[in-house]
């Protein structure tokens, strides 16, 4: 579709008619200021088609104030091979006339035909709005909508879906979504959303579940009830048989005669014992009779053993009295060894203290000596030490002061010398009589003085001379020599002396009477060293000491004639020897009396054992009882042998009837019968017991029951079976739909994609944007990002509904359907980069359709490569016309 | 002369899993009714006796409720009734049996042959020489001992046994029990009246199966009868009548439909069929979604006609004709799904196919539907 001219007269500020003639085929750029009527423009278009020519809701195309104005709207365009004009007029003259090539068409008639062209619908009553636009809302973008492609694309999805169809040959199944919704629903009654059973079906999964539990449970109680019922039968049979045959009768019998045969043993058993008792007693009898008679025969040999015992102690007895007498006399002999040892030991000891007392006085003599010595010597140092220190006394004088004089007589010499060498001379030579006077002191003779001071030679006769001392020091010299004679004199007054030698003379005797008064000191101490008093007490303590031992001495006995030989100690040492030999012997003796006492009494007791036994012997009567008790053993030995031989016969009877067996066979015969009846009593009672069960579990009639549940779970398994292939059913007509309309769409889709795609490589390469089921622009990706359209930001959100339509253009033109682009101030949100990229897109679009270009911009698109044509030139240019 | 009517295979206490509850009880009940047409017949037919040759009872532990109703049911024929223990019911230590005595549920003039021996009903001139089951399963034939047993002069001697005829009957029938093929002849019986094949059966001219009153399964053949067995005289051969006492007739059809008209001839012959009937199907082969539709429709009006109809489809392939399809204005890829469906149902998952074919189908129809309207 190509528009060629527009013409529009009486429309808000086109009053007057306005003609925009010439428009090219490809891109149309038209630009005017705000307000110049570049929306009004549009709007005119989108009256010319849109708008129903009889509808009075358009008044805001009237020119303001302008109540008698008819907007009309004249448009020439190419479609269809064909050449069509159109001229639409409302309100106050209301008309539309159409004319393709030669046909002429008007009012409904000629709008119905536009619809048809464009692929819109006409608003039933009132203003036009979006949802009636079709393809040119798509393609048509108003200013400030271009991002908004969604609602757009869906109210045009008609007719692009048709023209998709027209171009890929498959037809869009009629209400297959529907179809589809409704399996859907369907499958949605057996199945979750995540497609687990739900509902009946899948609480039928479970009753088949609880059914088998039951049926299972049955089961079981009617096997066990079988079983029971066998169990009975059988047990029924054998208590009959076991009640007709009475087994423990028979058992009864052979326990009796068992009893029997054993009952005879034991008799037997007890006369055996009664034999053997006998025997036992004879036997017993016969050892004792047996004892006595050794008792009787031991009596002989005893006595000989006691004469023998009687006669040893007999000779021991008498040893023992030989002994006696040497041991008396040792016993003496010592105790008269003891006696002189003791002598001897006071005697030493006596001497032995005279000797100690002799060595003490000699010891004190000495001491006295010395102690008087010393007190001599100790008087002669202290009058040395009184003439000392008398001496010192007298002398006595400051050794410094007497330095510092020393020093005051030295400087004075030196001050002397230094004022003679520095005082005016005056020397003399004089003729005899000549008597001049020196400051009054008359000269004579030869002579030599030494002038310190001014003075005055008086000559007689010639006058006086004032002589003056030159030099500096002169004065100073003076006063110091003076000074130190005064010092000098000073001194020698405080320390009482007339001159320097005396008082030297004076140290020199005080230093050495110090000395010797030193030396007198520590001669006294070295005799004396605590004092004279002292030395004195200890010389009278020693003297009484000494008076002391020597009287003692002369109290003291004098030791006896003889010198002793030895000393104390060993005099102590012989006589405790003494002393042990002396208790040896007594012990000696203490115990050779002991022994003699024994064996006395030994004696004694075997002499009267024997005398006894001896008379024991030789009775008459122990004869007789000998010979009585062999008579007797006889007797026994002859008993014994018949009652041994009748018990051995006895023996091999009772062996022979077993009485252990027989013992064991009763016992086995009694275990038997009370078996046998208890059996039978445990089979009647569990008879008694399994009849009863029995009743109770046959009154439940198991078997119905079973039957009656199997029913129930095979209807229950009829009914899920029912359900599971319906479920399969819908699974698979849900999942082949859903499978083939996702085909079917992903076919339509493609050529759309091919377009997009086309358009999305110059502006982003690399992106991708892939059309939804819905036909719209969906998923977007490029590089790591992946979103919606609608996450875009707004200027690329506005880019992307641009090149959108540009590939809706080129779809719907591919499919021979006209395309007319107008694009009203559209990318004022494009940067200067991406509008570089969008110029390219539109030019390259330009080739196949017509683009009306609005704009208030012009200076944004001058390298568009066309022409632009401004509003507000074609309007004086109008006119100009006109006029 | 004696005449009695010889009956067997009750089988009380037996539950119908494979039908609705409904229709199983109807059933169970069906056949308390059958003894009581028994004790009416035996009455008609003036019979002298009613002998029950084994499995009255399904099983040894059926409810109270049950064995008194048994009893109860035989009420209407005062003559005796001899009841023989079979292998569902047999004459154990404890049986179905003693609980009845227990209950005290028998009444007098029904004689049960809980031991074998000889019941004489000297009035009726019958001596029933009877061959209980004392154990759930035997392999020595019960029978033998008739040949030794002795009657009483003047009466008729009627074995009555429960088990299989030797090397007569198929082998999948059970091997235990087993009865010698001429033991009339051996035991120089007037009669052997016999039980456990349901279906009615002549094995010689004195031997006989009754089959079971009232039918409860699909594979028998003959059975819903009782046999009315007059002894003429002694020596002679009994005159046996069956008379029909089944309430509800029990049919199975396996039938592979390949053309239109095959669907056509199976309605036909479903229409004919009487209403007290219990239909199974199971259909194979192939049909158009237009035949799908008659089928459902002629199966709706079974099922209320029948006492039950259960019908298998899981065989048959829906078969949609281009009309199918295109009456069903299925275009686009719904179409291609309909193809794909078609095609899937020679798969291993051939089922879910055809049922998701069939879903399709109705859902696209309801929708034509909803258009038109």
């Amino acid at each position: 579709m190509k528009l060629r001219r527009l013409q529009v007269e009486q429309l808000r500020q086109f009053r007057q008619p306005f003609v925009m003639d010439n428009l090219q085929p490809g891109l149309n750029l038209i630009h005017g200021p705000n307000e110049s009527g570049k929306s009004t423009l549009v709007r005119a278009i989108r009256a010319a088609f849109f708008e129903r020519y009889r509808t009075s809701s358009v008044d805001d195309l009237r020119p303001w104030g302008d109540s008698a104005a008819a907007p009309t709207i004249t448009l020439d365009f190419e479609a269809q091979q064909k050449s069509w004009h159109l001229v639409k007029s409302f309100l106050q003259r209301k008309r539309c006339d159409l004319q393709i090539d030669s046909d002429s068409y008007s009012e409904d008639e000629a709008e119905e035909k536009l619809a048809e062209l464009l692929g819109f619908q006409f608003s039933a009553k009132g203003v036009s709005k979006p949802e009636h636009w079709g393809v040119p809302g798509l393609l048509w973008v108003e200013q400030g909508t271009g991002q908004n492609i969604e609602q757009a694309v869906e109210h045009a999805g008609d007719h692009l879906k048709s023209a998709l169809n027209s171009l890929v040959g498959e037809v869009a199944s009629t209400g297959g979504d529907e179809l589809i919704e409704q399996v859907k629903a369907r499958w949605g009654e057996l199945f979750t959303p995540t497609g687990k059973p739900r509902g009946d079906y899948q609480k039928l999964e479970k009753e088949r579940q609880e059914h088998q539990q039951e049926i299972d449970l049955l089961q079981g109680r009617v096997q066990k009830y079988q079983e029971q019922v066998d169990r009975l039968g059988k047990l029924a049979q054998d208590y009959e048989r076991t009640e007709k045959e009475r087994p423990w009768e028979e058992a009864e019998r052979q326990l009796e005669q068992a009893k029997e045969r054993y009952r005879q043993v034991e008799k037997l058993e007890q006369e055996q014992a009664r034999e053997k008792e006998t025997l036992d007693h004879l036997q017993r009898n016969q050892q004792l009779l047996r004892q006595n008679r050794e008792q009787l025969e031991n009596l002989n040999k005893k006595l000989k053993a006691r004469k023998t015992e009687l006669d040893k102690a007999r000779r021991e007895l008498e040893q023992a009295e030989a002994r006696s007498p040497s041991i008396s006399s040792a016993v003496k002999e010592a105790k008269a060894a003891y006696e002189t040892a003791t002598k001897q030991v006071d005697q030493a000891r006596l001497q032995q203290a005279r000797a100690r007392l002799e060595q003490d006085i000699r010891r004190l003599e000495q001491q006295n000596q010395t102690l008087t010595q010393n007190l001599e010597t100790a008087k002669k140092h202290q009058q040395a030490l009184d003439q000392a220190r008398e001496q010192a006394r007298q002398n006595q004088i400051d050794a410094q002061a007497v330095k510092v004089l020393k020093n005051t007589e030295q400087q004075l010499n030196e001050a002397t010398i230094r004022s003679q060498t520095i005082a005016t001379r005056l020397t003399w030579q004089l003729e005899p009589g000549a008597k001049p006077a020196l400051d009054g002191e008359p000269l004579e003779g030869q002579g030599e003085k030494q002038l310190l001071e001014e003075s005055s030679l008086v000559i007689p006769g010639v006058g006086t001379l004032g002589i003056t001392p030159g030099g500096e020091d002169l004065a100073s010299t003076r006063r110091k020599l003076s000074t130190l004679e005064q010092s000098l004199a000073e001194q020698m007054k405080t320390l009482t002396v007339d001159s320097t030698q005396q008082a030297e003379q004076r140290l020199t005797a005080y230093e050495a009477a110090e000395r010797a008064l030193q030396q007198s000191r520590e001669l006294l101490k070295s005799v004396a060293p605590v004092g004279t008093e002292q030395l004195q007490a200890e010389q009278k303590e020693t003297d009484a000491q000494l008076q002391t031992a020597k009287t003692e001495l002369q109290n003291s006995p004098q030791p006896g004639q003889q010198a002793p030989v030895t000393d104390a100690a060993s005099a102590e040492a012989a006589r405790t020897k003494a002393e042990a030999r002396l208790a040896e012997a007594e012990a000696e003796d203490r115990k050779h009396q002991t022994e003699l006492l024994t064996r006395h009494q030994t004696r004694d007791n075997a002499q009267a054992e024997w005398q006894q036994l001896q008379d024991e012997v030789h009775n008459p009567e122990h004869q007789k009882q000998l010979q009585k008790l062999s008579t007797e053993l006889a007797d026994i030995e002859q008993k014994q042998g018949r009652l041994e031989a009748s018990l051995q016969a006895r023996d091999q009877e009772i062996k022979e009837a077993r009485p252990a067996i027989l013992r064991q066979d009763i016992e086995r015969y009694q275990r038997s019968i009370s078996n046998l009846r208890q059996t039978q009593e445990e089979r009647q009672r569990e008879l008694r017991d399994i009849q009863i069960r029995l009743e109770a579990w046959g009154a439940e009639g198991l078997e119905e029951q079973l039957n009656e549940k199997r029913a129930e779970l095979e209807q229950c398994n009829r009914r899920y079976q029912e359900l599971h292939r319906r479920a399969q059913a819908l699974d698979l007509l849900l999942t082949l739909l859903t499978d083939k309309r996702q085909a079917l769409t992903r076919r339509l889709q493609a050529p759309l994609q091919k377009h997009l795609d086309h358009y999305l490589s110059l502006l982003f390469p690399q992106a991708t944007l892939e059309v939804d089921e819905q036909l719209r622009p969906g998923t977007f990706t490029r590089g790591t990002e992946l979103g919606q359209i609608a996450e875009l930001s707004f200027g690329a959100r506005e880019q992307m509904g641009l090149i959108s339509r540009l590939a809706y253009a080129d779809l719907l033109q591919e499919a021979g359907r006209p395309t007319l682009v107008i694009l009203d101030d559209t990318l004022v949100h494009t940067d200067t980069d991406r509008l570089e990229d969008m110029k390219r897109i539109l030019f390259d679009a330009a080739n196949r359709h017509q683009i009306l270009l609005f704009t208030c911009h012009p200076e944004k698109w001058s390298d568009l490569g066309v022409v632009p044509r401004d509003i507000q030139a074609m309007k004086e240019q109008g006119s100009a016309n006109l006029v | 002369m004696p005449k009695f009517l010889h009956t067997a295979d009750w089988q009380m206490g037996r539950a119908f899993s494979r039908f609705e509850t409904e229709d199983g009880a109807a059933l169970v009940e069906a056949r308390f009714e059958a003894i009581e047409k028994l004790a009416q017949l035996a009455n008609e037919y003036q019979c002298d006796a009613v002998l029950v040759a084994g499995d009255v009872f399904d099983a040894q532990t059926v409810s109270d409720r049950t064995i008194r109703r048994v009893f109860n049911a035989t009420r209407a024929f005062t003559g005796p009734w001899v009841i023989l223990p079979g292998n569902h019911d047999a004459a154990l230590a404890e049986s179905v049996w003693t609980r009845a005595e227990r209950l005290g549920a028998v009444p007098d003039n029904v004689h049960l042959a809980l031991e074998p021996g000889v019941i004489s009903l000297v009035t009726q001139g019958l001596a029933v020489l009877c061959a209980p089951l004392t154990q759930r399963n035997t392999y020595g034939d019960l029978t033998e001992i008739f040949n030794t047993t002795e009657t009483p002069e003047g009466l008729a001697r009627v074995g009555l046994a429960h088990g299989s005829v030797q090397g007569l009957l198929p082998e999948e029938i059970d091997s235990t029990n087993p009865i010698l093929g001429n033991r009339a002849e051996t035991a120089r019986l007037d009669y052997l009246a016999l039980g456990d094949w349901h279906g009615t059966k002549q094995i010689d001219s004195r031997t006989w199966y009754s089959g079971t009153p009232e039918p409860e399964r699909f594979r028998n053949n003959g059975a819903g009868f009782a046999l009315i067995v007059n002894l003429p005289e002694p020596g002679a051969a009994p005159e046996v009548t069956p008379v029909e006492t089944a309430r509800y007739q029990w049919h199975q059809w396996r039938e592979t439909l390949a053309v239109e008209s095959d669907l056509d001839q199976l309605l036909n012959r479903l229409q004919a069929l009487p209403e007290p009937s219990v239909v199974d199907l199971r259909l194979e082969g192939s049909v158009t979604l237009a035949g799908e539709e008659k089928l459902v429709d002629a199966l709706s009006v079974a099922e209320a006609r029948f006492r039950s109809i259960q019908c298998d489809r899981s065989g048959l392939q829906l078969e949609p004709t281009d009309d199918d399809i295109a009456a069903l204005k299925a275009d686009g890829y719904v179409g291609e799904v309909i193809e794909h469906l078609r095609t899937r149902q020679q798969d291993d998952n051939a089922e879910a196919a055809r049922d998701a074919l069939a879903i399709l189908a109705g859902l696209l129809k309801d929708r034509k539907q909803e258009a038109s309207e």
